[in-house]
């Protein structure tokens, strides 16, 4: 391994203590949270940024991200993120790593709770984003953290010449299964339907590489092993019948989930757990803004959750020059 | 070469312009210098360059064995972070990728001397009359585990029970097998207990405290 430092803004001197009250606080530190935050700074809103543990987002997970605009060689997911952060620190926004723990939006101003302080905001956006969804099936608990992962730029190291199952058929299943390649002897995906809904160029590349092969029609149904992974049991959706996959490891790639469960009682939600928001990215409550992969089921880009966040914050902006003094 | 360039050296300088105490980084490699052994030094050197507050010393893993024994460095590449006083502060294998960020943060740490902790969690380690040995298991490409390793080290100066490692999973192949690594982070307290992920403090608090329980009934 090359000497590759990357260094990521964890603490702040903000962090633990915290002003009664602010014009606008963030829940949330990723590609939406943080350029709401740039758009605020400039703005010159009294603006506090809660991350949550890991400033920066979902680009923190991936190896490198080649669609977003400027970019034109591509970009380390980490590297983003850093940049995202270090451009609203410039603009004087306060960026706390903390975790929101609860939030009462009842009234004006609103309630945030983290994991160090309480404060108060005349506009909230909230910013949360969305979590690897995982398989909900037997063995999964169990093996988390030691043979089922979602995260391969962290855990692929530990496969070198062993076998994996990379579960799932879109763009993140297909490049962190590439990546695994340079791990791993063998890399079967097993994919629910019988093509891939990856974009076409990460299809070109998966289907070119001799290690990875695939597995279609097929849903996994247990994680098998003693103390360690040794293989997955998988049905065919489409005979029915089941059969054993041997492997050393599993990751699971099999889309999102909003991280909305705080916000149950506040907000309106959709039947998949997404933040309801309109154009202007206004939620069911005046005052609160969402903005990122919490209100997108569809797109879920770095790109539209920057997009919309900027949309966020110039309507909280809007918001609180027609709410004065609340 | 040097292994930061200016941009990289420029941040750190930044980052480590106002510490308001000294830090020594208290390095051991050996004669024959394994790969990242030769790089943990170079970097331990280059990193105290950059700051009139930080000193390197270098020691020889054999030849210095009292001064190993001493700070309980028990593998090599290390580097023991200290302030004021020895906090418990380790690292074992080369800071690299992502750790670069953990290194920064426990020199910072140790300059202060002051954990930045909830006070729930500072109250509970002020208590605790027993040893408590922390180790994070990371890869220098995991986004998580410096959340995991920081959170040890300020445990560690919280304490003087409490000491914390980085441990590069990578360079300690013997270690993955021992402690059955096959992700990261992954936190060993007290050689039995675990703990999956970069989880939240009170969380690891409570495995903490699980971990000193289960070692009385043992």
């Amino acid at each position: 391994m090359a000497f590759e430092p990357k260094i990521a803004h964890l603490e702040s001197e903000d962090a633990g203590k915290a002003a009664e009250r602010y014009e606008l606080v963030i829940i949330g530190g990723g590609p939406a949270g943080l350029t709401a935050a740039i758009y605020a700074g400039r703005a010159r809103i009294a603006t506090r940024v809660c991350t949550g543990i890991l400033p920066g987002g979902q680009p923190n997970n991936t190896t490198e991200v080649d669609n977003f605009p400027g970019f034109p060689d591509g970009v380390d997911g980490g590297e983003l993120a850093r940049r995202f952060q270090s451009q609203a620190e410039r603009f004087g926004a306060e960026i706390v790593p903390e975790t929101v723990t609860g939030v009462d939006f009842s009234e004006r101003p609103f309630t945030i709770q983290t994991d160090r302080n309480t404060c108060r905001a005349q506009t909230v956006i909230v910013a949360t984003g969305a979590a690897y969804r995982r398989l909900g099936i037997p063995g999964e608990d169990k093996f988390y953290g030691r043979g089922v992962s979602s995260c391969a730029t962290c855990d692929g190291f530990f496969y070198q010449d062993k076998q994996v199952v990379v579960i799932g058929g879109g763009d993140t299943a297909m490049n962190e299964a590439l990546f695994l390649t340079k791990f791993a002897e063998k890399v079967t995906v097993i994919h629910r339907r019988s093509e891939l809904r990856a974009t076409k160029i990460f299809q070109e590349r998966a289907f070119a590489n001799p290690k990875i092969d695939f597995l279609w029609d097929s849903v996994v149904e247990e994680v098998l092993g003693d103390q360690t992974v040794t293989g997955v049991r998988v049905r065919n959706v489409k005979t029915g019948e089941t059969s054993m996959v041997k492997t050393d490891g599993v990751f699971v790639y099999i889309g999102m989930e909003p991280k909305s469960s705080l916000f149950v009682d506040e907000l309106e939600l959709d039947d998949n757990g997404y933040i309801v928001s309109n154009q202007r990215q206004h939620t069911s409550v005046p005052g609160v803004f969402a903005a990122g992969d919490v209100q997108d089921p569809r797109y879920r880009q770095v790109v539209t959750a920057a997009g919309t966040g900027a949309i966020a914050a110039l309507e909280a902006e809007r918001y609180l020059g027609d709410h004065p003094g609340q | 070469m040097s292994l930061l360039n200016a941009e990289i050296k420029e941040q750190v300088k930044q980052q480590l312009g106002d510490l308001v105490g000294p830090v020594r980084l208290v390095m051991f490699t050996q004669d024959f210098e394994c790969q990242y052994c030769a790089e943990t030094r170079q970097l331990v050197e280059e990193v105290a360059e950059l700051s009139e507050q930080i000193t390197a010393e270098i020691y020889d893993f054999v030849a210095d064995e009292a001064k190993a024994k001493e700070l309980g460095v028990d593998k090599i590449p290390a580097i023991a972070v200290l302030g004021e006083e020895d906090y418990g502060i380790r690292f074992y294998g080369i800071p690299s990728g992502y750790e670069f960020t953990s290194l920064l943060e426990a020199i910072q740490t140790a300059a202060t001397g002051e954990p930045d902790l909830g006070e729930e969690t500072l109250d509970a380690l002020v208590k605790l009359s027993e040893p408590v040995h922390i180790q994070v298991f990371v890869t220098p490409t995991c986004p998580y585990c410096p959340q995991a390793v920081v959170l040890g080290h300020h445990m560690a100066v919280a304490s003087p029970m409490v000491r914390a490692d980085m441990v590069e999973a990578q360079e300690f192949p013997h270690l993955i097998t021992k402690y059955q690594v096959m992700g990261v982070p992954r936190t060993v307290i007290n050689e039995s207990t675990h703990l999956e992920g970069a989880a939240p403090e009170p969380m690891v608090l409570e495995k903490l405290q699980a971990a000193l329980a289960a070692g009385e009934e043992g």
